[in-house]
């Protein structure tokens, strides 16, 4: 079955308008990069396709503390409109200068793991995604309870990802993406950590890996670890064992779980360490 | 589903095509206008052969809907390409025999071509960055360098 329909929605009210009228029929895509290569490939055969990328949604804006981030922002733009460093490091690590041009931020919360290097750092930035429906208006999801699964999302069938807020961190971030090589490269193990420390003792810690499990995850049995705690050396060595314990890695053409488990209590210890330093 | 017309400046020139819904940028370019020096590679967004600029912005033609940039200025490695001889990247390929067997240069061209738009004058970490999504299986990287390096020297003493 050949492509029936492509629609460019001129603003969110379009889409969802369209959404509303052909339902779970229509495959939304904003910068293509993971919906075209399924389609050119045929393994994806949809009959209607929206593309949102004129949907007046690349918009960057800060708000009381916040940032607030329109969902078809390319990566590159974000890169150029913010300077959050975990945001720029994040954006410098994902595909190619093209795929950055084209690639979305709302995109990367719908790629499946090893890709969705930017939402692990939004993740660890405690990240609110704002979805918006015709019928019901606008809601509030934290980016930790969007993800429900391996492709799966809190997204329901009539909702589009419209924005994503950011709060400004209050602590130090560290973001390493470590792969087989050192640009446009799946991940083997993705460690983003913000960690707020007040009188020698972290006071908040939110350590979110990707490439080892079904989605972006936060280690929260870690992050249990490390608060209330110094961060020194036998704190980070406890914290880095236990993301390694309680993460969920998988095995693909890029590394068995066996490694990706071993490399994450490496790098979440690296990740910690730079920012005790 | 009927075709509909699409309309965008082409190397300079004003072009129409009349496509299927969500035809890409590359077939357009390779099938129906007839312009084969964008190649077609993994079809994947992962080799970078297919690589155009839009409005100045490397772009990978094989993921991107037509329809999505009308009216809007796409440049091909024709659009650079003069009547007589070769652009400067072109030839700084050329000399420093960064074409094997050429299926690469096409994207690299562009992609350099962007770069040196930029910022004429890149460290070879600059262009390795740069070309970090246009994969070679056959020259080796070092020639390309070596090459992108010239053409930046060659552009600015011209």
């Amino acid at each position: 079955m050949a492509i029936q329909d492509y629609f460019l929605p001129k603003s969110l009210e379009q889409a969802l308008d369209l959404l509303t009228e052909h339902g779970p029929a229509l495959l939304v895509m904003a910068g293509g990069t993971i919906a075209m290569p399924l389609i050119n490939d045929g393994i994806s055969m949809p009959e209607k396709v929206m593309g949102l990328r004129h949907a007046g949604l690349n918009t960057v804006r800060r708000q009381n503390g916040t940032l607030v981030v329109g969902a078809t922002t390319t990566l590159t733009q974000l890169a150029q409109q913010t300077d959050i460093p975990m945001l720029q490091e994040a954006v410098r690590h994902i595909g190619g200068w093209q795929i950055r041009n084209m690639g979305t931020v709302g995109g990367n919360l719908f790629a499946p793991p090893p890709a969705g290097d930017l939402a692990v750092a939004l993740l660890a930035l405690d990240a609110t995604v704002v979805l918006a429906s015709k019928q019901r208006g606008r809601r509030t999801v934290p980016l930790a309870e969007f993800f429900t699964g391996f492709m799966t999302t809190a997204l329901a069938p009539d909702e589009l990802v419209a924005e994503l807020h950011i709060p400004l961190p209050r602590g130090k971030t560290s973001y390493i993406k470590y792969a087989r090589k050192h640009a446009n490269t799946p991940a083997i193990v993705t460690v983003a950590a913000h960690v707020l420390t007040e009188a020698g003792k972290v006071v908040d810690a939110r350590l979110a890996l990707n490439a080892v499990g079904p989605h972006p995850i936060r280690a929260r049995r870690a992050e249990q670890l490390l608060l209330g705690a110094p961060l020194n050396a036998e704190t980070i060595a406890g914290a880095a064992k236990e993301a390694a314990a309680e993460c969920e890695p998988f095995t693909d053409a890029i590394a068995t779980d066996w490694y990706r488990r071993r490399m994450t209590e490496v790098f979440v210890r690296r990740a910690l360490e730079r920012i005790a330093e | 589903m009927a075709s509909r017309i699409v309309a965008f400046n082409l190397n300079g020139r004003d072009v129409e095509v009349m496509v299927k819904p969500l035809t890409t940028l590359q077939t357009v370019l390779r099938e129906h206008l007839h312009l084969t020096a964008t190649k077609s590679g993994c079809r994947q967004g992962g080799c970078g052969t297919c690589t155009v600029l839009v409005n100045g912005e490397p772009m990978l033609s094989c993921l991107l809907p037509v329809e999505d940039i009308a009216g809007q200025q796409v440049v091909t490695l024709e659009g650079i390409t003069p009547v007589e001889g070769l652009h400067p990247i072109q030839q700084a390929f050329f000399d420093n025999y960064a074409i094997q067997c050429g299926y690469c240069s096409p994207g690299m061209i562009m992609i350099i071509k962007a770069l040196l738009d930029r910022n004429p004058n890149p460290t070879r970490q600059e262009v390795m960055d740069a070309i970090a999504g246009n994969v070679c299986r056959c020259t080796g990287y070092e020639s390309i360098l070596r090459a992108a390096e010239d053409a930046a020297r060659r552009l600015q003493s011209a």
